[in-house]
């Protein structure tokens, strides 16, 4: 599994940083937060699921075996215990790793989620076919209306095109698993319930493939939670409000 | 299911990076006149110096009034990010000390601006890079061009003066498959005419003092990265793909992935070569862009009716314009410019070089001097202007002879201008 852990490496920190990316996408999407962490001393693993970004496959197409993979790659590494950040698909991968083993998991962050995650047939149709209106439509809908005009935090970056990009770059039925992994997850409610870690729910006003409203199940079945909602934010909030979600994990990380 | 409906490009033209000011409500896009920009608290200083906070620091790197029209001008190229500078020479230059190094290679098109040929064939050479100048309409020769130590490809979406049509999805093809990027210069065409994006081009630049403004009352460029190229598929740009000591290490590609380019352009040549555009000169831009598809289609429009009217005139020998079935890249001009080849073109006058200055000289409203994409119509006589330096050979190769002029069309009313043209023809006739 190829992770980045900054040019300082894992120097056995007794709570690292996990971060897991959402479907199609790779670690490059916690660039920011990863040097966050590292600048101030942390381990960070910053994963390529298998089969994305720089990690060979084989594509896995369930939540419980990508998380079962990385608890995997984990114990190669000696990582007893560590905290976990995921975003939309990685979301529901750090809940069931912090919820089969809880004792493991310090803290957990849950961004762009909801429960359960159905995705729509038309649109794992599309993906099923390799079809880049899949990636199209899940661009558009990662992102809020706002920033559809843009005005991004990062100067000169046009938002909606960086993501399309980064799908662009996923080899052949990448997509299509992954949304299936996120429609098929029928256990999450109840998994919530056996976690024992410090956690918190970032949730975007405006996001349009989550809406916060389908988390009201998830944050109820947690037996202690925090919920940060990001204004006029959608789906996409490391992109789109980068500084306000690296305050939110430094509180809790 | 329904397709996204992603925002036109009329739509972009006015909004795309830009919305009210959050403190006043300014609608307008504010001009931060500032050097620099006061940090919040040092940890947050330092998040920024870090690449950990997003932020603004200092001018010659980022600035809001600027990213407003980066952001714009990558909307609407569908690019991942642009860099705006304070020319479209410097625009060139940052894309090409950002991939290439001393002792690497050039493969270039033999219709160049003026300013790009002199950069490539007099002045890098004294920086160790060397271009080979290849008619791009020779796919074979584009290839036997490349070498192993090539780096980039580079042309223009309408070649300079002659209007050459690039087939860009051929010569992309070719650069790709060698393991390079395509540079394009589209300061001709502007994203409303073609987006050299989706035929294959990775990089793009503009001198944006032209149809992007509109106005020529500044000079300024952008350079625009698709993010599509994958910069570590070889070992041909480390300087993307390795660490690099002037930040801290940093693999480009390793923490930015698409954005690899245009975040080395920035980190490094913005801030080490420090072309960059002024807050007020990136607000003139983008008043001009914000009429960019209104502008562009009475471009057009004139053009076109002044192309006709000089192929039927007895001063004129022949007229250059893609769209003319005359032109060798006709067929490739209806496929990729079905909206317009733009407004710069060139014609031959009977008579040669006399003629050619008593027609400049007996004009009115067309304006003599060596720029294009004004609203205002511009003349110039390429052989003793931009392209002087050239010698005989190399001005044949590029289409130009003594009689060549070059118009480039403004948004005057259309039967003045064809007035002030026939002054001028009439004058060169008693020449000749």
């Amino acid at each position: 599994m190829h992770i980045f852990s900054g040019t300082r490496g894992l120097q056995g920190d007794a709570n690292p940083i996990v971060f897991i990316h959402g479907t199609g996408m790779d670690h490059t999407v916690w660039t920011l937060f990863a040097r966050y962490f590292l600048r101030h001393g942390r381990d960070v693993l910053s994963v390529d699921l298998p089969g994305h970004g720089k990690s060979k496959g084989p594509l896995l197409d369930s939540i419980e075996s990508l998380s079962s993979n990385l608890l995997n790659y984990l114990d190669s590494r000696n990582i007893n215990k560590f905290s976990v950040v995921g975003h939309s698909m990685g979301s529901l991968i750090a809940l069931e790793a912090a919820s089969t083993q809880p004792e493991r998991v310090n803290s957990l962050v849950m961004i762009g989620t909801a429960l359960p995650m159905a995705v729509s047939e038309a649109l794992l149709d599309l993906a099923k076919r390799n079809d880049p209106g899949a990636i199209d439509i899940l661009t558009f809908m990662g992102y809020s209306n706002n920033a559809r005009i843009g005005n991004n935090k990062n100067p000169g970056m046009w938002m909606t095109e960086g993501t399309r990009r980064l799908m662009q770059r996923s080899s052949k039925d990448v997509i299509f698993k992954d949304l299936m992994a996120c429609s098929n997850y029928a256990d999450g409610l109840e998994k919530a319930k056996n976690v024992s870690a410090n956690t918190l729910l970032i949730l975007g006003e405006n996001d349009y493939l989550t809406p916060r409203h389908r988390a009201k199940d998830l944050i109820n079945n947690f037996e202690s939670v925090k919920v940060k909602e990001i204004r006029n934010s959608g789906h996409t909030m490391m992109v789109e409000n980068p500084n306000l979600v690296l305050d939110y994990l430094s509180e809790i990380l | 299911m329904k397709k996204p409906q992603d925002l036109k490009p009329d739509t972009l033209s006015l909004h795309a990076g830009q919305r009210p000011d959050k403190e006043h409500g300014a609608r307008a896009t504010p001009i931060y006149q500032t050097s620099s920009f006061v940090f919040e608290d040092t940890e947050s200083a330092a998040g920024i110096f870090n690449v950990e906070r997003t932020g603004h620091v200092y001018s010659r790197i980022t600035n809001p009034t600027n990213a407003v029209l980066e952001e714009r001008i990558s909307a609407l190229e569908g690019a991942i990010g642009s860099i705006a500078t304070s020319s479209g020479q410097a625009a060139l230059h940052l894309a090409i000390a950002t991939i290439v190094n001393s002792g690497q290679h050039i493969v270039a098109s033999n219709c160049l601006y003026g300013g790009s040929h002199n950069l490539l064939e007099y002045t890098l050479p004294r920086f160790g890079i060397e271009t080979s100048f290849v008619d791009f309409r020779d796919l074979d020769a584009v290839k036997d061009a490349i070498k192993g130590n090539t780096r980039l490809v580079f042309g223009e979406t309408l070649g300079n003066p002659g209007l050459d049509v690039m087939d860009i999805q051929q010569i992309s093809d070719l650069a790709h498959d060698n393991g390079i990027p395509l540079l394009v210069d589209s300061t001709f065409t502007t994203p409303h005419l073609m987006k050299p994006i989706n035929y294959g081009a990775d990089l793009i630049f503009h001198s944006a003092t032209k149809f992007l403004s509109g106005h020529g009352v500044v000079i300024g460029g952008l350079l625009v990265d698709s993010g599509n190229f994958i910069w570590d598929q070889n070992d041909n740009f480390p300087q993307l793909s390795k660490p690099y000591k002037g930040f801290h290490d940093m693999v480009f590609t390793e923490e930015f992935g698409p954005a690899a380019f245009i975040n080395r352009a920035r980190k490094e040549g913005a801030r080490d070569f420090g072309a960059c555009m002024s807050p007020h000169t990136a607000f003139l831009i983008l008043q001009g862009v914000e009429t960019l598809g209104l502008r562009m289609d009475r471009h057009v429009q004139t053009t076109r009716e002044i192309v006709n009217f000089l192929s039927q005139h007895k001063a004129v020998s022949s007229v250059s314009y893609p769209e003319l079935e005359s032109h060798p890249d006709h067929e490739l001009a209806k496929k990729i410019l079905p909206n317009g080849c733009g407004a710069v073109f060139t014609f031959e006058l009977k008579g040669g070089k006399k003629a050619g200055q008593n027609f400049i000289e007996n004009l009115n409203i067309f304006s003599h001097l060596a720029n294009v994409g004004d609203s205002k119509s511009l003349v110039i006589h390429p052989s003793s202007t931009t392209h002087h330096r050239m010698d005989e050979a190399a001005l044949k190769k590029a289409g130009i002879s003594e009689g060549t002029v070059r118009l480039s069309v403004g948004l005057e009313d259309i039967e003045d201008l064809k007035d002030d043209l026939d002054t001028g023809l009439r004058s060169a006739l008693k020449t000749s």
